[in-house]
C-alpha cells in the first residue's frame, strides 16, 4: 500500500493546499489592492510550477528542454498578450 | 517495435515520444486560448453595463469546493501515474476512477453556480463582463466535461487491454491534460473569483 504513494507526490499536494490557503488570504484578510496581487500572482505562479515539474513530470526525460522551450515560449507569449492589451487598453500607455 | 527498457513504459517508442512531446505542444496552444480569454476578461471586467459586478454574484463556498476538488483529482491522477509506472493495474484504474468522479462533482458544482448567476440576472447577455465571465468559465468547464469522456474511455481500455506501450502513452498523455486544467483553474480561481471579491 505504502508504495502506491510516494513522498514526492504527497508533498506536491500538501504544498499546493497550502499556496491555496495563502491565496485566500486576500479574501479574508481585507489587503490592500497591490498587496493583494502581489501574493496572488506569487501563488499562482508557484502552483502552476509545481503541477509542471512535479505531477506532470516535464523534466523527466531526454527532451526535457524541448518540453520546456515550448511551453515557456508559450507562457512568455501569453503574458505579452495580456500584460501588452492591459497597457493599452486598460493603463492608457 | 523497439522498446527502450531505460524509460517508463509510456516513452518507450519512439512514436510514444513523439506523442507525448506532441501533446505538450498542443498544451502550449491551450495555453494561448485561455491566455486571450483572461486578456479580454481582465478588459471588460468593469464594463457591468446595468448588470452585477463580480464581487455581486461571486460565492466564496462553492469556489472553495471546486478549487479543492480539482487540486484532489490532479493529485489522485498523478498517483494513478504513478501506478502504472510499478505496474499496479488495479490501483491504476482506482485512482483514474476517483479522478473523473471528482471531475464530476466539480462539473455539478459549476453547473449549480452558472444557474445561481442566471438566477441573479447574470446571463451571457446582460453585460461584457458577465458575457467574458460566462465565456471564461464556460470554456474550462467545456475541457473539463470532455475530459470526463476522454478518462472514462481510457479507464475501459486499460481495464480491456492491460498496461501496454500504447495505453500508458494514452494514460499519461490523459494525466498531462487534466493537471493542466488544474493549472488553468488556479488562474481563474485567482485572477478571476480572488481578485473579483477582493
Amino acid at each position: 500500500m505504502k508504495e502506491l504513494f510516494p513522498a514526492k507526490q504527497i508533498m506536491g499536494f500538501v504544498f499546493s493546499l497550502l499556496l491555496t490557503v495563502v491565496a485566500l488570504a486576500v479574501y479574508f484578510l481585507g489587503l490592500s489592492f497591490g498587496a493583494g496581487m502581489a501574493i496572488l500572482l506569487i501563488t499562482a505562479f508557484v502552483q502552476a510550477l509545481l503541477q509542471l515539474v512535479v505531477f506532470m513530470h516535464a523534466g523527466e526525460t531526454k527532451d526535457k528542454w524541448s518540453i520546456y522551450g515550448s511551453v515557456y515560449f508559450m507562457i512568455f507569449i501569453a503574458l505579452v498578450t495580456i500584460f501588452g492589451t492591459m497597457l493599452i487598453f486598460l493603463w492608457d500607455m | 517495435m523497439k522498446l527502450d527498457h531505460s524509460q517508463p513504459l509510456e516513452y518507450s517508442t519512439k512514436q510514444n515520444d513523439l506523442n507525448i512531446f506532441g501533446f505538450w505542444i498542443f498544451l502550449g496552444a491551450e495555453i494561448m486560448l485561455f491566455a486571450t480569454l483572461f486578456t479580454t476578461y481582465f478588459v471588460l471586467e468593469n464594463r457591468t453595463g446595468n448588470g452585477p459586478t463580480g464581487a455581486d454574484i461571486f460565492e466564496i463556498t462553492p469556489v472553495l469546493i471546486e478549487t479543492f476538488v480539482l487540486l484532489t483529482s490532479s493529485f489522485v491522477i498523478g498517483l494513478g501515474i504513478h501506478a502504472m509506472r510499478i505496474g499496479n493495474k488495479k490501483a491504476m484504474i482506482a485512482f483514474f476512477s476517483i479522478t473523473v468522479l471528482l471531475g464530476l462533482v466539480f462539473l455539478g458544482f459549476e453547473i449549480d453556480e452558472f444557474v445561481t448567476y442566471i438566477h441573479d440576472g447574470a446571463s451571457l447577455q446582460t453585460s461584457a463582463f458577465t458575457a467574458i465571465l460566462l465565456t471564461t468559465l464556460g470554456t474550462h468547464g467545456a475541457h473539463v466535461t470532455f475530459g470526463l469522456f476522454w478518462g472514462t474511455a481510457i479507464i475501459l481500455q486499460v481495464k480491456k487491454r492491460g498496461l501496454t506501450p500504447e495505453t500508458t502513452n494514452k494514460s499519461f498523455i490523459f494525466s498531462l491534460y487534466w493537471h493542466f486544467l488544474d493549472v488553468v483553474w488556479i488562474f481563474i480561481f485567482s485572477f478571476i473569483y480572488l481578485k473579483g471579491m477582493m
